[in-house]
């Protein structure tokens, strides 16, 4: 009886925090099915008194999500891979060889991660300028590398840290040189962390805002946040179709999560109980 | 100055990316470099790029529109790059300093243009105001920087006022009161009906309360001292400014409670619901506006104080500047004599659907009213002024924001508010 009482509760509390926390999302999702007279007429916290589709055509064709939705596939797919392949090679040998200075190394490359982006803002776009880059994507995928290379490759280093020396001596005792190690041993290993690591980088780079509008002008190579925003008006917004459009470019980053979901637990497991 | 030297630029790039080299991807990414150096701008007759924050999808239609028509005209070509206007307004100054600039920019008339021209950054358009004649001459000083060159062509404009729902002014039985003492009393009459007489949006949007701020200052001091003021040559502490506000808080009990939390698109929510009786706000609060309540929109002047004051009106003006560094200067005067004609502003007051007016004397209005009603009210005006902002400097409005807000919270202590804002104001006109 007791036991079934604290189930009860258990449940009822869980259900009203999940409702809390996808209050806003359904909140969301309702507004963008509200035709724009509704929500000039009745406020945007009001219950909906239309419905309608069109917000999203309006986000998608006229306010140009699909090019926005490629331009973000574009910086962010080459932006993950990349910057995962280099933390990977990075932790690899500071982790698993007597790298002179190799402490110094990581904690730079952290160090920089501490740092604010905000100040950074204007010399990155000096910098882009000055290499020609200002205004194309390689800019932001340059950008996004860089400033993710620190981070990464601490996280990926302690992973690595972690492995067993008997593989690799066992590795090296059977031939395999450096480059075989790292791919055929270290890398399968690592995948874990890799999974989780892919699936917040990609997170983190679809959702960037700041560094796409300092290193982009022009509108049709501005990644989806930057679109989004351009659904603003100079003064008066159209909020259902921007909740339609966030709902739009939100899909790519769910997608992402439901895939490495396994992976993105797993991975955050393992450093936690060695 | 303007033509780049591919191979040097190309030698930096290589040089620049040499650093992130470092960190393991030299080759990589100087493959990328190579193949991705942007499209590099012909000198001379290369398409004109507007730099657009008309990002509403009306006025966004309509200036790829008036692009469209003068591609068809056989002088140049012109392309619209479409920026979110918050966007824009904080990248401005990044892509006017930048060593490949846009040519064209959608922007304000007045100091703020003025700021651009005095450091350099602006292209002299005097030759295009040559064409101009018809122009009126409180136009032209506005678009002329301090050295006395034109830097600026004016498109539109629009009108602040006092509006109102004409069904709700009717049911409560009250007319537009032409002076203070008229309307104080449609204030009484209104909250004594329950109704929160001044409707106002200062959540996000704080920047509404200087348009009180503005009419209050030109209707008791006139526009000559407010232009000063703003200009760093009087002072906020003055007892003319004080005089100012101590008037303010003769009708702050009259104001919407509620007005502080929510943004002015709300307050207009709540304007047209009959939950405020009337609101000071500019034209372009009507795109917040449901089509069918738009015919029972209108709106009264700011009521006069001091019939010894000249009459001035807010007529915030929306037009273009060029870039200094453009690379292609005579197709860019030449989309602006465009931009300036009849025809032009003609075809974007149509097609912007929002309540803009023409600058150009004999360009026509929308046919509406309330259209007809601002254009007389702006023409019987004795001396135009632009807007805090827009009449000082993106600087200078936040010291205005932090004191108007701190003033509508603590009417009492106006010495100690006027006091703050001269030090802060003090410290924007140093620079």
């Amino acid at each position: 009886m007791i036991r079934k009482l604290r189930t009860g509760t258990f449940h009822t509390g869980m259900i009203l925090l999940s409702l809390l926390w996808l209050g806003p999302v359904i909140w969301v999702v309702v507004m963008s099915t509200r035709t724009f007279d509704d929500i000039a007429a009745n406020g945007v916290g009001s219950l909906p008194h239309s419905f309608t589709l069109d917000t999203y055509r309006q986000a998608w064709v006229d306010g140009g999500e699909l090019r926005a939705l490629i331009n973000s596939l574009l910086v962010t797919v080459p932006s993950v891979v990349l910057s995962l392949a280099l933390a990977a090679v990075a932790a690899f040998a500071l982790s698993r060889y007597r790298i002179p200075g190799r402490r110094t190394i990581l904690l730079l490359m952290l160090a920089g991660n501490l740092l604010p982006p905000q100040i950074l803002l204007i010399p990155v776009q000096k910098f882009s300028e000055l290499t020609g880059l200002y205004d194309t994507l390689w800019a932001l995928i340059t950008v996004q590398v860089g400033f993710g290379l620190g981070f990464y490759t601490f996280v990926l280093h302690g992973f690595m840290r972690d492995l067993p020396g008997e593989i690799q001596e066992a590795a090296t005792i059977d031939g395999a040189g450096p480059a075989q190690i790292f791919a055929r041993v270290m890398l399968p290993l690592t995948r874990p962390a890799l999974a989780a690591l892919g699936a917040l980088s990609f997170t983190w780079i679809f959702n960037d805002l700041l560094w796409a509008i300092t290193v982009l002008r022009t509108d049709d190579r501005m990644p989806v946040t930057p679109a989004l925003l351009a659904l603003q008006g100079q003064f008066v917004s159209s909020w259902s179709v921007i909740a339609a459009g966030t709902v739009i470019a939100a899909v790519p980053t769910v997608a992402v999560f439901l895939r490495f979901q396994r992976h993105f637990i797993g991975g955050l497991a393992i450093g936690a109980v060695k | 100055m303007t033509d780049f030297d591919p191979g040097r630029r190309r030698f930096l790039g290589n040089l620049g990316l040499a650093g992130l080299g470092a960190l393991g991807a030299g080759s990589l990414l100087s493959a990328c470099a190579s193949s991705a150096s942007g499209p590099a701008k012909s000198g001379g007759s290369g398409a004109v790029t507007i730099q657009s924050n008309l990002s509403s999808p009306q006025a966004k239609t309509a200036i790829e529109k008036l692009a469209e028509n003068f591609n068809k005209l056989g002088k140049g070509t012109a392309s619209v790059n479409t920026i979110a206007s918050e966007t824009f307004r904080t990248q401005l100054p990044t892509y006017l300093t930048s060593a490949n600039p846009p040519d064209l920019y959608t922007w304000y008339a007045g100091s703020v243009a003025n700021d651009y021209a005095s450091k350099g950054l602006l292209l002299d358009v005097s030759d295009v105001w040559q064409g101009l004649g018809e122009y009126p001459q409180s136009l032209k000083t506005l678009s002329t920087d301090a050295a006395g060159k034109q830097v600026f062509v004016p498109m539109t404009n629009y009108w602040w006022g006092f509006f109102y729902r004409k069904s709700n002014f009717a049911k409560w039985g009250v007319q537009e009161p032409k002076t203070w003492a008229d309307f104080l009393a449609v204030c009484e009459t209104l909250k004594s009906k329950g109704i929160p007489p001044i409707g106002i949006g200062l959540g996000d949007t704080p920047w509404v309360a200087s348009a009180w701020f503005d009419y209050l200052n030109i209707r008791i001091n006139g526009a000559p001292f407010h232009r000063e003021l703003l200009a760093g040559k009087q002072r906020f502490d003055d007892p003319k400014v004080k005089a100012v506000l101590t008037r303010w808080r003769e009708v702050l009990p009259y104001f919407d409670p509620k007005g502080k939390a929510y943004p002015f698109q709300e307050a207009t929510t709540a304007l047209l619901a009959g939950k405020t009786g009337m609101f000071l706000i500019g034209t372009f609060f009507a795109d917040a506006a449901p089509k069918d309540a738009l015919g029972d929109l209108d709106f009264f002047r700011f009521p006069i104080i001091d019939p010894a004051v000249p009459v001035a009106e807010e007529a915030p003006t929306d037009g273009f500047f060029a870039s200094a560094k453009s690379a292609n200067p005579a197709g860019t005067k030449e989309l602006l004599r465009y931009f300036a004609s009849v025809e032009a502003q003609e075809e974007y007051v149509k097609s912007s659907s929002g309540i803009v007016l023409p600058v150009h004397p004999k360009a026509k209005a929308a046919d509406s009213p309330l259209v007809s009603k601002g254009k007389a009210m702006l023409e019987s005006a004795a001396e135009l002024t632009q807007f805090f902002n827009r009449d000082s400097s993106d600087a200078l409005q936040p010291t205005a924001d932090t004191a108007l807000t701190k003033f509508m919270d603590k009417p009492d202590q106006i010495d100690a508010i006027l006091r703050e804002w001269q030090a802060s104001a003090e410290k924007v006109f140093k620079g």
